[in-house]
């Protein structure tokens, strides 16, 4: 006989006080990992699409700061040209030290010359691109030859057909980026030449020629020296090129920031009333459970259990079940967060990046420890005011 | 080996009114002796036993037990005295439900700190053998009669060889006969083992059995 065994029996012999137990368990664990899970995978997304950028200002036609933000994060294509003089005009703003143009194109919907669908494209001129040549010189041991492109990381060649067409035009995929779970993970990178190999094929490949205007870009990306101050060189392209916008890539994303920061407030409070109810559930079913056994407790101190075995055991018993509970909770709001992940960005408005295998498991390890600490509280009351009672008082009817 | 001095237990129930459950009760038990008490309802009896197990502390006087005033021990040697030294029968149902009736025999040895559970297992099915439960040592609690369960128990109290055996009231629901069954195991176990025993009863019929009876009225021991 030992004392697990005693806790095991007791924990799952009143079958319905013990399914409350762990159901607040399950509910505590569960709440915390899915709301820790949304809102810091939502940070780190955002937080990872903004290095990706690499830039410190974007300079976009102006009126395009939205669709541009919905591009980045969502994948959703922004179509946006200006003069390609721009760029020298940028370029000689003061405080600029890098700049390099870039063109925003997309697939085609529903026809059978693209593989996929609607798909953001971004060209970059590799003479001056600092943004994406960085990872290409550390991971393809060089640049993009024409015909490659390199993916985010749910960009793969369907494997019924082999290749991946754009307007009709073979890519060939030379890598993939690691995830940032916003919609870069759905866009495809290439060179200018390959851009214009793409619109030239697409005049006799495609049911519709993929068009770039002669002498356009898209946007300029600047990179401003550091002793320079990103905030004023904006204010001065702004104020030298008219009919441009320039971004601030820090400034970005500021009403999907600000929107979960007042997520994680409410996140938060809900989370603490919950809690709180969760706790003097468990608080209140503990005394029933522990004034119900009152007899056979003294019965136990009778024959010799000590007071803290006896409070052991009533603790072991309420860990049992927030073990059980919590472990279910975590698996199932895991699962639950998988499943309904298109659903939460929509509802959200922002994307969110789940954490690999290693990271979810330490966030489980620790919503349980909570979920446990939280249940073992609620327990010790009763199971203290128990083990302090006079055996001979608890033995009485 | 008991020593009661003077001892009183009062529980106050209210701020003007106490209740004396026990009232300057003086008394010695020797070695191997087999006590009966009897007396009415509320006389005192079950309190009077709590007192001589130390499991409630004295309003006054003085409880020894073997020249130790257990109540006063830290929990710890407390508990471990009653483990080794006293074995308990209950006046109510005291099998704890959720452990069959071999798991219940081998709980003292589990708060005991008995590390060797197979030892321990042999014991507690010699024990419900001699109890006359041979075929029931996987039973639960509420698969047995109220006389099997009380045969249970007994095995219980005498799982760590005790020297004291305290029984309060341990044929109360019990049939005539079944009492008398009972109360011969009880008998033939203070024979067989020398055991101090001290055992309450409603009944006064039953107070031949023991080697030495008193009664309690109100808090006292009336006779002898
Ligand atoms: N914890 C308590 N608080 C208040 N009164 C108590 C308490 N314990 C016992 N009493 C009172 O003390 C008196 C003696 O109680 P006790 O249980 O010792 O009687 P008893 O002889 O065992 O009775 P019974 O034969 O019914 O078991 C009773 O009047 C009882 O109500
Ligand atoms: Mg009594």
């Amino acid at each position: 006989m030992q004392m697990i065994r005693l806790a095991i029996r007791n924990a799952t012999g009143n079958s319905f006080r013990g399914w409350v137990v762990f159901f607040c368990a399950a509910l505590m664990a569960g709440f915390v990992i899915s709301s820790t899970l949304v809102i810091r995978g939502a940070n780190t997304s955002l937080q990872l699409a903004l290095e990706r950028l690499g830039a410190d200002i974007i300079v976009i036609p102006e009126g395009h700061e939205q669709r541009l933000e919905s591009a980045l994060l969502m994948g959703i294509p922004v179509h946006c040209w200006m003069p390609d003089t721009i760029k020298d005009q940028v370029a000689a703003v003061p405080g600029v030290v890098a700049t390099s143009p870039q063109l925003y194109l997309s697939t085609l919907r529903g026809a059978t010359c693209c593989s996929v669908p609607e798909m953001f494209l971004i060209a970059y001129e590799p003479e001056t691109d600092f943004t994406l040549t960085p990872w290409l010189e550390k991971n393809l041991d060089g640049g993009l030859e024409v015909g490659e492109a390199v993916g985010g990381s749910l960009v793969y060649v369907p494997r019924d057909e082999g290749v991946l067409l754009v307007y009709g035009y073979a890519l060939d995929l030379a890598g993939s980026l690691d995830p940032t779970g916003t919609g870069l993970d759905q866009s495809m990178f290439f060179t200018f030449d390959t851009a214009f190999e793409i619109a030239r094929a697409s005049v006799t490949e495609a049911v519709k020629v993929m068009d770039i205007p002669p002498r356009t870009i898209s946007s300029v990306m600047v990179k401003v020296s550091t002793d320079a101050n990103v905030e004023q060189v904006a204010a001065e392209i702004d104020a030298a090129i008219p009919g441009v916008t320039p971004l601030e890539t820090n400034k970005l994303f500021k009403g999907q920031r600000e929107q979960l920061l007042s997520l994680l407030n409410s996140v938060v409070a809900l989370l603490g009333i919950i809690w709180l109810l969760a706790m003097a559930l468990i608080a209140v079913v503990f005394s029933l459970v522990v004034n119900e056994r009152r007899r056979h407790i003294g019965v136990m101190r009778a024959l010799g259990a000590r007071r803290t075995t006896v409070l052991k055991s009533l603790i072991l018993e309420a860990v049992l079940l927030a073990l059980a509970g919590g472990v279910t909770g975590i698996a199932v709001a895991i699962l639950a967060i998988y499943l309904f992940r298109t659903l939460i960005v929509g509802l959200m408005g922002t994307p969110f990046l789940i954490p690999a295998p290693l990271g979810l498991a330490a966030l489980g390890l620790g919503a349980l420890a909570l979920a446990l600490a939280g249940v073992v509280v609620a327990a010790l009351i009763p199971a203290v005011r128990i083990s302090l009672q006079d055996p001979a008082i608890s033995m009485r009817e | 080996m008991i020593s009661l001095n003077r001892v009183s237990k009062i529980y106050p129930v209210s701020k003007e009114v106490v209740v004396p459950a026990v009232r300057d009760v003086s008394l010695h038990v020797e070695r191997g002796e087999f006590v009966v008490i009897t007396g009415r309802s509320g006389s005192g009896k079950t309190t009077l036993l709590n007192l001589v197990a130390g499991l409630t502390r004295p309003t006054s006087g003085q409880v020894l037990l073997d020249n130790i005033e257990v109540w006063k021990l830290p929990d710890k040697e407390q508990s471990l005295l009653r483990n080794q030294k006293i074995g308990f029968v209950f006046q109510f149902a005291s099998l704890l439900p959720t452990l069959t009736a071999v798991e219940n025999v081998m709980l003292p040895k589990m708060f005991g700190g008995e590390q060797n559970q197979e030892r321990v297992y042999e014991r507690a099915t010699q024990l419900l053998e001699q109890v006359g439960l041979a075929d029931k040592f996987k039973s639960f609690p509420r698969q047995l009669s109220g006389g099997q369960q009380q045969r249970v128990v007994i095995a219980r109290a005498l799982m760590n060889e005790p020297e004291l055996l305290l029984a309060d009231e341990p044929t109360s629901d019990l049939d005539e006969a079944t009492e008398h069954e009972i109360m011969e195991l009880f008998r033939g176990i203070h024979t067989e083992t020398g055991v101090t025993a001290l055992l309450v009863t409603h009944s006064i019929d039953l107070a031949s059995y023991g080697t030495r009876s008193i009664q309690m009225a109100e808090g006292e021991i009336v006779s002898p």
